[in-house]
């Protein structure tokens, strides 16, 4: 439902390349009945201010440059201090709530993006994942398998923990062929 | 080639998606309740036959499949994604399955190639 809206609003702000999206699923746990709730916010927003084309604009080629590698590989380790850097600074001291939790999410991962993006690899496109969760005596297990060149793509990933939470960040790099 | 065609074939299809994951989940967990022995064959098996489902779709597509599992036990997990791509040919769907037990959610990236 939150992906219609998402591919909705994207088509109606209508740039190829320098859009950014955003989406967060959370899970609450509803303390006396033994019911979940999900809530499901999504925001997406354009880069480039100014521009007030209300037709919608035929999707730009991307030029032919010849080229079969990148030229500056995905810097996995340069990638995981960034994550080991936001992570410790924004939950060092932090307790878990669910609403702190919930905002913390998607600034985290916002601001992640942005750090990945400052480092300016040609021709990547990123995925940053974060999850933030309560250290409640339960066991939770992450996994990922991937379907790309091995030769060019790659991931990097770091958790977090504190006292009363967890964080597990993960970014994927992939080059756009 | 046909224009329409080729935008009809490079851009990401939630709903097909949603359900070949769906699928996989009910087959793989199905009515089982949660068992700590089990749960990382139950994560490979999910990831892997996700991930075969899909590239029988035959798209080019570049895809990540990423799988939670978690016991129910009154914790709350909240996840974020932030993504730098197209937007025009690029998607991303998360299903989220759970039974009495168990919360499953996996989320599939798809990047054009």
């Amino acid at each position: 439902m939150s992906d219609l809206a998402k591919e909705k609003a994207a088509r109606l702000l209508k740039k190829r390349g320098s859009v950014s999206s955003l989406g967060s699923h959370e899970v609450r746990a509803k303390d006396t009945f033994g019911k979940t709730k999900d809530s499901i916010s999504t925001v997406s927003y354009m880069e480039e201010p100014g521009h007030h084309d209300d037709i919608p604009r035929p999707t730009v080629q991307m030029e032919n440059t010849y080229r079969l590698t990148p030229t500056r590989r995905f810097p996995v380790i340069t990638v995981k201090d960034i994550l080991k850097d936001v992570l410790t600074s924004y939950l060092q001291e932090e307790k878990y709530e669910p609403e702190l939790c919930r905002q913390m999410t998607k600034t985290i991962s916002e601001v992640v993006k942005a750090r990945v993006k400052d480092l300016m690899i040609a021709r990547y496109k990123f995925i940053v994942i974060i999850s933030i969760g309560q250290i409640r005596d339960l066991n939770i297990r992450m996994g990922s398998r991937c379907l790309w060149d091995e030769t060019h793509d790659n991931f990097s990933s770091h958790t977090f923990k504190n006292s009363s939470l967890f964080a597990a960040a993960t970014v994927y790099g992939v080059y756009f062929e | 080639m046909d224009e329409d065609q080729s935008a009809e074939e490079t851009t990401f299809v939630v709903d097909e998606i949603t359900t070949v994951i769906k699928e996989v989940v009910e087959s793989t967990i199905g009515n089982s309740s949660y068992q700590h022995s089990k749960i990382n064959q139950w994560m490979s098996n999910i990831v892997e036959s996700s991930l075969n489902q899909l590239t029988k779709l035959g798209k080019p597509f570049k895809y990540i499949v990423t799988c939670i599992i978690l016991q129910k036990n009154g914790a709350g997990l909240h996840t974020a994604s932030s993504c730098f791509w197209d937007n025009t040919t690029d998607g991303s769907c998360t299903v989220r399955w759970e039974n009495k037990t168990i919360y499953c959610s996996v989320s599939v990236f798809g990047l054009a190639i």
